[in-house]
């Protein structure tokens, strides 16, 4: 009861702050949010596979590419094309691609699907520099407006004010990492746990482990898709090194271990201590990198569980604080 | 078709069946007969072809030459998932559980495949009762309450291998094939086993790979000794007993073993 009550708390806190924040916060820190909140969605994708599948994908940033190239074509060749289902397109696009991938990347696991999502990753980097006339190759596309969206009762809302779009993206995000987290307790997330920890039993139970992971990988791309899409809308730009570079395509991943693996929410910690990083960085990006990395090479030595060890380790310090003090009043009591 | 020359009465038939590892023959022209609703044991020295039997019989390998009829079907090529799908389940000679998940999300997982719930998105896992008091009722049954929530890996090896028997019989198989389930257990602990093993597989066919001529004796309706991967003999317990050939390749050494 107790529990639920503080659980219900830090839910207000959260949706609270996270309402109040166009209010309170400057037009440069709300981005600075929102994009974090973007990349959180994008390592909880990589996330599915890692940490609950137990496959480790060097190449997912081609999922958040396909979804920010789908929106992005579609929203600047079909004008009039409303912003939610842009959005759709994006996951559609992501999706796509893993299909198409997927008869390849479900036979394999550990190292040779981490190559094989790396190589799949590069071939997506070198078409989309082939085809430069439709994606605007290294300058990418840019300068397209984001649609207005009506709304029945509030009327139409101008997707161009900061405040407004935050509010469109953050829900959209906020949906995603729910309806993700939600999947990985249904009874084929539990399937999905099983799969990383012995897929041959699975497959004597009589699951289908290659169908099993076909639709897990569909899943996981939809949502990096889903942060493609919102990010390309949110930098009003898509361009090959800003999806396909270096930064989209393992920040994610070291977020997840920043965070820790093996739980849900660790990739939204990593996320948000990474951008946290970088910002104190930013009047030296020359040395952004090595900060980085040094703090990367801390945690995978001394905090193997990730930050959120912390917090478990801290709560369960308090349980045994709190058990402590019970039992002491309640010797006293006895005594008296 | 071929499937009409299947008694019904056999839950299992295999038509000489070879298998290779490499050039090394492991399985030589093996034909079984298993009757539906028996018990029937593979006794064997080390290494003579029995766990690569079972692998081939589920589908794990697929044989270079011959036919497996399962329920009057031809299956062979078909996929362990598939096989188990149709009622086909078993249990490993190494214990192989979800190591790092509770003994309750072991079993859970097993009535989830009896209960065909594979592709379910939709529903809060925790949320359906009815899985929940099932596996739990499973878990009374094979005495292992006390240790729902303990994972799997730091189980006793006595209890480890009662999980490991227990994921293929909740699953409700028609026919299962255990490989060596007593294998490294105290007397004790293997008598409590053949228990289990007999009330578990209550009505099922059943075929079990078995080192303890105890157990064999005590479980087995019919036996096949597999030598160097070829069929040896298959009879009832008393034949198999008298038989020459068997007590020279096997049954000398197993009595040897059980002296020393
Ligand atoms: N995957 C494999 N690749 C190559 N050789 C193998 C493989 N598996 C088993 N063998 C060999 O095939 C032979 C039969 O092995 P198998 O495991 O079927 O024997 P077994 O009768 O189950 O023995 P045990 O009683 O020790 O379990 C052995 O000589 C073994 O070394
Ligand atoms: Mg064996």
């Amino acid at each position: 009861m107790k529990r639920q009550f503080g659980k219900w708390c830090a839910w207000a806190m959260i949706l609270g702050g996270l309402y109040m924040a166009p209010r309170v916060l400057g037009v440069f820190e709300l981005n600075v949010l929102l994009g974090t909140a973007i990349f959180a969605l994008f390592s909880l994708s990589l996330n599915l596979l890692l940490s609950f599948t137990g496959l480790l994908s060097f190449g997912h940033a081609m999922f958040f590419a396909a979804g920010a190239y789908g929106t992005v074509l579609v929203l600047t060749r079909l004008s009039g094309f409303p912003l939610l289902p842009l959005i759709g397109i994006g996951a559609a696009a992501a999706i796509g691609l893993a299909l198409l991938l997927s008869p390849l990347l479900v036979r394999v696991s550990g190292h040779a699907f981490a190559m094989l999502t790396m190589a799949f990753s590069q071939i997506m980097y070198a078409t989309v520099m082939k085809l430069s006339h439709i994606t605007g190759g290294n300058d990418g596309i840019s300068g397209f407006a984001i649609p207005s969206v009506s709304i029945p009762v509030v009327g139409v809302v101008d997707m161009a004010l900061e405040q407004n779009f935050y509010y469109f993206a953050i829900s959209i995000l906020g949906l995603s990492a729910w309806v993700m987290w939600f999947f990985t307790r249904t009874p084929f997330g539990s399937i999905m746990v099983g799969i990383r920890d012995n897929p041959e039993r699975v497959t004597y139970l009589g699951f289908s482990v290659p169908l099993s992971k076909a639709i897990i990988l569909c899943v996981s791309a939809g949502f990096a898709g889903v942060a493609g899409s919102i990010y390309a809308l949110f930098q009003n730009m898509v361009s090959v090194d800003g999806v396909l570079g270096p930064l989209s395509s393992f920040s994610p991943l070291i977020n997840c271990f920043i965070g820790g693996l093996g739980t849900f929410i660790g990739p939204i910690f990593g996320t948000g201590i990474g951008t946290i990083l970088l910002e104190l960085m930013s009047a030296h990006p020359e040395q952004a990198q090595l900060v980085f990395s040094l703090v990367l090479i801390a945690i995978v030595l001394f905090l193997p569980g990730g930050v959120i060890m912390l917090y478990w380790k801290a709560n369960t310090r308090w349980m045994a604080v709190r058990q402590n003090i019970q039992n002491r009043f309640f010797k006293r009591r006895i005594y008296e | 078709m071929n499937d009409q020359h299947e008694p019904a009465d056999h839950i299992l038939t295999t038509r000489g069946l070879n298998h290779y590892f490499g050039e090394r023959q492991v399985l030589t022209d093996i034909q079984l007969e298993i009757q539906r609703g028996t018990r029937h044991a593979i006794i064997g020295p080390n290494g003579a072809g029995k766990t690569t039997l079972f692998n081939t019989i589920t589908g794990k390998y697929k044989p270079k030459s011959g036919r497996i009829f399962f329920k009057g079907k031809d299956v062979t090529g078909f996929k362990p998932d598939k096989l188990a799908r149709m009622g086909l389940g078993r249990s490993f000679q190494i214990n192989s559980t979800f190591a790092g998940l509770s003994t309750f999300q072991n079993l859970r997982m097993a009535i989830l495949a009896r209960r065909k719930i594979r592709f379910n998105f939709f529903r809060f896992l925790d949320k359906i009762k009815s899985v929940t008091t099932e596996t739990d009722a499973f878990l009374r049954r094979i005495g292992l309450a006390a240790e729902r929530n303990l994972p799997a890996g730091l189980l006793s090896y006595g209890k480890h291998r009662c999980l490991e028997l227990s994921l293929a019989m909740a699953v409700d198989p028609e026919l299962v094939l255990l490989d060596e389930p007593a294998a490294g257990m105290s007397r004790e602990e293997t008598h409590k086993m053949v228990e289990l093993i007999r009330e578990l597989t209550q009505g099922k066919s059943v075929i079990i790979i078995e080192h303890d001529m105890d157990v064999v004796f005590s479980l087995a309706d019919r036996i096949t000794v597999l030598h160097h991967g070829e069929i040896l003999a298959t009879g009832s317990p008393s034949e198999i007993k008298s038989n020459q050939e068997v007590k020279d390749a096997y049954l000398g050494e197993a009595e040897v073993g059980n002296a020393a």
